[in-house]
């Protein structure tokens, strides 16, 4: 029980730091952040029904559950491709306005629309 | 120790949050994948834990450290 | 202002205790044991492969698997054009291509030393590394592993060959061309062995060459095979155009 509930204090940091922080880098990491504990809950949770790896064999009636590892492997590489992309666009917008900041980014922006 | 993995994993991430140098950031945040991938192991997930691992440990930190040098250690 | 802001921030938090509450605390739900029952059972006689992870997303849901390959080929092709655009705003497309791959900017007293351990501990561990995600890559159906993890591995090994040679202008020229021609080969063979399998058997994803006698194990290994070269080519090829950049 009390591994969820570390689950959800590092999702609420997560998402915290996503909304709220300033530095469109550090929403990037808050980003990855997010996914990790939402990979680990699925992973954990699967896991409760039996502990022995997703092969066939004689442990086959007690092993955890396959499907969320199916499932957990394709995000993680979904995850990665969603990083180098909002990096690549970060490098962009630093070519432009030469800093972090997403308030000074915004207000910038539509000045000079 | 799954708990204590997950509170170590939470230092790390508020770590990587407010500090000030983003390197550190950067490395606080391989360092979450990488424990992540030995919390994967300890529940029979070693499909998940080589992704994780050299996605977490290898491709990330490149993309990052890439970033940083285009732009800016330091943060706002 | 500084109230309405505070009131704002302790609102978003209550919304996300009780979302994470919602989302992550268990309710005595047991946790569904149908999936895991009928592929203990059919598994194996279904796909061949005695890893049912690969299984799973090879056989029962290839489907997702392609989705997922287009997703990423979209956010390759959409990072590289955009580092594209950066290096031209960046630099001055009169001076010279060269291509630099160190890591290290600053010129302090121990970049050179730290440059030449990078370079050696790096070019002798590419290598085996290259070998083990290819080991992965091709054991997938009976051993972990399969066609994303390899994919990921061989992307290291990549990385870790490019940074233990960096001044070579004409290996990352090379590499770039031979890397997004594997790239697209593997993704059009992929939707080819996908597409094959309505003209013989009727069914999208299922072996093609089963009247003739190949067993599904090895349209797994092939599944395998090209998704880790796809993967590991496109991942190495996006980390090749960031790190590689023109040198003013």
């Amino acid at each position: 029980m009390i591994r969820y509930i570390l689950l959800g204090i590092l999702f609420i940091i997560g998402m915290y730091a996503l909304i709220f922080h300033r530095s469109v880098i550090k929403k990037v990491i808050a980003l990855g952040i997010v996914n990790t504990s939402v990979v680990l809950l699925f992973i954990i949770s699967g896991s409760s029904i039996g502990d022995a790896p997703a092969f066939t064999g004689e442990q086959g009636a007690r092993m955890v559950d396959p499907m969320v590892q199916a499932l957990m492997l394709t995000a993680i590489v979904i995850g990665v491709c969603i990083t180098s992309f909002s990096l690549a666009l970060i490098v962009h917008l630093w070519g432009r306005f030469e800093t972090f900041d997403i308030d000074t980014i915004e207000k910038r922006g539509d000045d000079e629309s | 120790m799954t708990e204590m993995l997950l509170v170590l994993i939470i230092v790390l991430a508020v770590f990587s949050l407010i500090s000030r140098d983003l390197i550190h950031s950067v490395i606080a945040l391989s360092a979450i994948s990488l424990l992540s991938a030995l919390i994967f192991t300890l529940h029979w997930a070693f499909d998940v834990a080589i992704t994780e691992a050299a996605v977490g440990a290898g491709v990330t930190t490149i993309i990052f450290v890439w970033a940083l040098k285009h732009t800016s250690r330091k943060d706002i | 202002m500084k109230m309405k802001t505070a009131a704002v921030h302790v609102i978003v938090i209550f919304a996300l205790v009780l979302l994470a509450g919602c989302l992550f605390i268990p309710d005595d739900t047991p946790w569904p044991t149908d999936v895991r029952t009928r592929l203990v059972s059919d598994g194996e006689k279904d796909t061949g492969a005695k890893n049912l992870v690969s299984a799973i997303y090879l056989a029962y849901r290839a489907f997702d698997t392609l989705g997922e390959t287009i997703v990423l080929i979209v956010a390759i092709i959409g990072t590289m054009s955009v580092v594209e655009s950066v290096k031209k705003i960046s630099d001055d497309p009169t001076t010279a291509v060269t291509y630099d791959f160190s890591l290290v900017k600053e010129k302090r007293s121990s970049h050179k030393l730290r440059t030449h351990l990078l370079e050696v501990v790096t070019g002798k561990i590419g290598p085996v590394v290259l070998l083990f995600g290819f080991y992965v890559m091709g054991q997938g159906h009976i051993s972990p592993g399969g066609g994303f993890q390899g994919g990921t591995i061989i992307a290291s090994g990549i990385m870790l060959f490019i940074l233990g040679n960096p001044y070579s202008k004409v290996t990352e020229m090379r590499q770039n061309k031979i890397l997004s021609t594997i790239e697209a080969s593997a993704f059009v063979l992929f939707i080819l062995v996908s597409l094959l399998s309505i003209l013989t058997s009727g069914i999208f994803f299922s072996n093609p060459l089963e009247a003739a006698g190949v067993k599904y194990e090895y349209y797994i290994i092939a599944l395998n095979a090209l998704i880790g070269l796809k993967v590991g080519s496109g991942i190495s090829l996006m980390c090749i155009a960031m790190m590689s950049r023109r040198r003013t």
